[in-house]
């Protein structure tokens, strides 16, 4: 047996990989937060007109990780949207970034949390990755519901809010265990999330659900070359009927409407003007 | 401590203003003093903070009777210190009169006061579908008045131009206290000297713009941003020629080197665009004609080796973060160091020359320093900043500066450049004005001063000495 130099066994990329591993990422068309956001005057939505869109910025970090861990064990990257056409977008983001293939569940109409699970489930089914990667909440509507419902109709294992202390990529960040790690046998995910006492490592059988949370990492830039790869990466087309998912939502939206507007903050000049106020306006000391 | 003002005169201030009109109050003089320039201390007398065109008249012939300075003040984001009040002037904020009129969607105008923020007057007009293209990193604070006073320039020059191809009509209070209305909202007047333009670019030594009508473009379709890593200077200026005769409509095209990527990443924690690190990057915005042509003049960019690495925002977050890149750059300089700027500009042909020239200059006057380049390429516009080592003094730095600053502009000025490209004069660049302008051109000038402001009350010192 010829001996390995120390310096060769390097962690992230080890010498023979270990197992291929299939990861299935959601990429979610939300409202990009650069855009305003005004609710209709009946409530009934919000107003459309103008509005620019992306992948949920959480979703976005799970195609960020997928991407690593494939990187590390090989494997492959399927990401997976749900919508109109205009989805094909955010796919062709995730595909720009790396991912190797795209599913687009064509579906124009209202859905809830269990419509969202239900159709995902299906496609795992269909896939059978070892593991799904989502977002723990979209930015849209802050639900943090799919990936739990998700693991629950495939009765799989869930570790979510994946994450890391620190967010920035530094030199010391990239030597740092990842948070999200495959067992060497590829039976078993490792996942660091935080509690409020600070960090708690899970283990789960494979296949299993992960959810994603903000500090888990940055993901990278679509190269151009990436950008003109992905033209070419295949989507396939799926519909809620081709899967057998009866969609129909159990929960409405029965009315949106603004927060109240914050009123613009004053100025003191002291200390003392400060506590009185706090005490005599505020009330609250 | 600057000298006091007369008593007359601020008993007239407390008799024929609102109470809240004058401020001698010591933390807004320090504030009010000064703009992004940190080279001067601020030391003004007072602040006044004017809420229509009446009350600038009526104050600026107060201070023409009691031969009282004036320093005109906007957003006060200017770094040439033009609105800086080093000598006991009174500075006169635009501030409170920031109201915007109603969009003409005729003739594609709309009338503020000069204290509007600029990017308030841009989603004024968004609205609207229009806009006003004039646009710089510090849009959120600069105002109107200051834009045109100093003919701001910014990222966009490269489509629109410059401040003053955005103006149509100026009222201007004069060192006299008269208010004039200057060309209204024509786009045509052929009645002689245009004398709105005296006052756009004059740094408020001439006049003080209180309103103005400013000319608006539709809003630009879809924008694309790209960001290149390019091998070095060369390629920036490679990549540019190639640009220019792309399917594309640029609307910003810009550079920075390593070294100010790192401040900016070390100021706002940001990471690394790109996995391998390059020493030149290119921020692109464009508007792409047709997609498939954009598509295969990209692919030849990789094919031909003019750029290593790039990439394109996917949505406008990661336009904003791409931007964020290099418009805080100048912010990331003042963070974490003490710069000396430089703002020149040069034909765009002999850029290339001129760098390589630059660097043995730099070479022997700067050995080893820290010299941060970056601006906007695509307009021969070059800003360089110098950092001052960490382990010397603030007055030996300065010092330094000066004298290589001369040989800098001896350099500007063989390649037919000049030494301030958007930044203005102000109190800064004084020195160096004769680089850039013939001594007949520098005696007009100081003719149209004494005959505009005869007791040289409006911004005093600042562009040049009368």
């Amino acid at each position: 047996m010829v001996d390995v130099p120390v310096s060769c066994r390097s962690r992230e990329y080890p010498l023979f990989k270990e197992k291929d591993v299939k990861i299935l990422v959601t990429a979610k068309r939300v409202e990009d937060p650069e855009s305003k956001i005004k609710v209709k005057p009946d409530g009934s939505d919000i107003v459309r007109e103008g509005l620019k869109y992306k992948i949920n910025p959480f979703d976005e970090i799970g195609v960020e990780e997928g991407l690593r861990l494939v990187a590390k064990h090989g494997g492959e990257v399927v990401v997976v949207s749900i919508g109109g056409k205009e989805v094909q977008e955010q796919l062709r983001h995730a595909l720009a970034m790396g991912a190797q293939r795209a599913v687009w569940v064509n579906h124009t109409g209202a859905l809830d949390q269990m419509g969202v699970a239900g159709l995902l489930q299906k496609v795992v089914e269909k896939e059978k990755p070892d593991l799904v990667v989502l977002g723990k909440q979209s930015i849209d509507d802050d639900q943090n519901q799919v990936g739990q419902y998700l693991a629950e109709y495939l009765g799989w294992g869930q570790a979510t809010f994946a994450s890391k202390v620190e967010s920035l990529e530094s030199e010391q960040e990239k030597s740092k265990t990842p948070a999200l790690q495959v067992g060497a046998d590829g039976k078993t995910v490792q996942v660091v999330r935080e509690v409020d006492n600070g960090l708690a490592t899970l283990e789960c059988q494979l296949p299993a659900v992960v959810t994603t949370d903000l500090r888990l990492n940055l993901p990278r830039y679509a190269s151009l070359p990436g950008i003109m790869k992905a033209k070419s990466k295949p989507i396939e087309e799926l519909t809620p009927e081709k899967l057998g998912v009866d969609v129909t939502p159990k929960v409405q939206v029965v009315k949106l409407a603004s927060p109240p507007e914050r009123k613009a903050g004053i100025k003191v000049p002291d200390v003392a003007t400060l506590v009185d106020k706090l005490r005599n306006e505020a009330k609250v000391v | 401590m600057a000298d006091a003002l007369p008593e007359a005169f601020l008993r007239a201030v407390a008799e024929g203003f609102p109470a809240d009109f004058l401020t001698l109050e010591p933390s807004e003089l320090e504030e009010y003093g000064r703009d992004w320039t940190r080279v001067y201390s601020p030391a003004p007398s007072a602040v006044a903070f004017p809420r229509t065109t009446d009350e600038v008249a009526r104050l600026v012939k107060l201070c023409h009777a009691h031969r009282v300075s004036v320093v005109p003040s906007g957003g006060r984001t200017g770094l040439a210190a033009g609105a800086v009040a080093a000598r006991g002037e009174l500075v006169l904020s635009l501030q409170r009169m920031n109201k915007l009129g109603p969009v003409d969607l005729l003739g594609n105008t709309v009338r503020v006061q000069a204290g509007a923020v600029t990017e308030a007057v841009h989603h004024h007009c968004a609205e609207h579908g229009l806009t006003w293209p004039v646009d710089f990193a510090s849009k959120g604070s600069s105002q109107v008045g200051g834009n045109i006073a100093t003919n701001a320039g910014g990222v966009k020059v490269i489509r629109y131009g410059l401040t003053r191809q955005w103006v149509l009509g100026l009222q201007v209070v004069t060192a006299q206290g008269e208010v004039l209305e200057l060309n209204g909202a024509l786009e045509k007047n052929n009645t002689g000297v245009d004398l709105r333009q005296l006052f756009i670019g004059s740094e408020g030594t001439l006049g003080i713009i209180t309103e103005a009508t400013l000319k608006l473009a539709p809003l630009p379709g879809r924008q694309d941003v790209f960001l290149f890593a390019v091998p070095d200077m060369a390629g920036v200026l490679s990549l540019f020629r190639e640009a220019r005769r792309a399917p594309l409509i640029l609307s910003a095209y810009e550079f920075f080197t390593d070294k100010c990527l790192e401040r900016v990443r070390r100021h706002r924690k940001l990471r690394s665009p790109f996995d391998a690190p390059s020493s030149h990057y290119v921020l692109m915005e464009a508007e792409s004609k047709e997609a498939s042509e954009v598509e295969a003049w990209l692919g030849s960019l990789f094919e031909r080796g003019l750029v290593t690495d790039g990439t394109l925002a996917q949505s406008p977050s990661q336009a904003s973060e791409l931007w964020a890149l290099r418009e805080s750059i100048s912010e990331s300089l003042s963070a974490t160091g003490l710069p000396h700027k430089n703002d020149v500009s040069l034909p765009v042909a002999a850029l290339e020359s001129f760098c390589s020239e630059l660097e043995a200059v730099f070479g022997a006057r700067y050995p080893g320093w820290e010299i941060n380049l970056f601006g906007h390429i695509g307009d021969g516009n070059l800003h360089i900043n110098v950092m001052k080592p960490e382990d010397m003094e603030k007055a030996e730095f300065l010092a330094h500066t000066k004298a290589a600053d001369h040989a800098m502009f001896e350099l500007v000025s063989k390649h037919r450049g000049s030494i301030s490209a958007e930044h203005g004069i102000g109190l800064l660049k004084k020195d160096y004005l004769s680089y850039s302008r013939s001594l007949a051109e520098l005696e007009l000038l100081r003719t149209l001063k004494r005959a505009m402001d005869p007791l040289n009350i409006l911004n005093p010192g600042k562009v040049l000495d009368v």
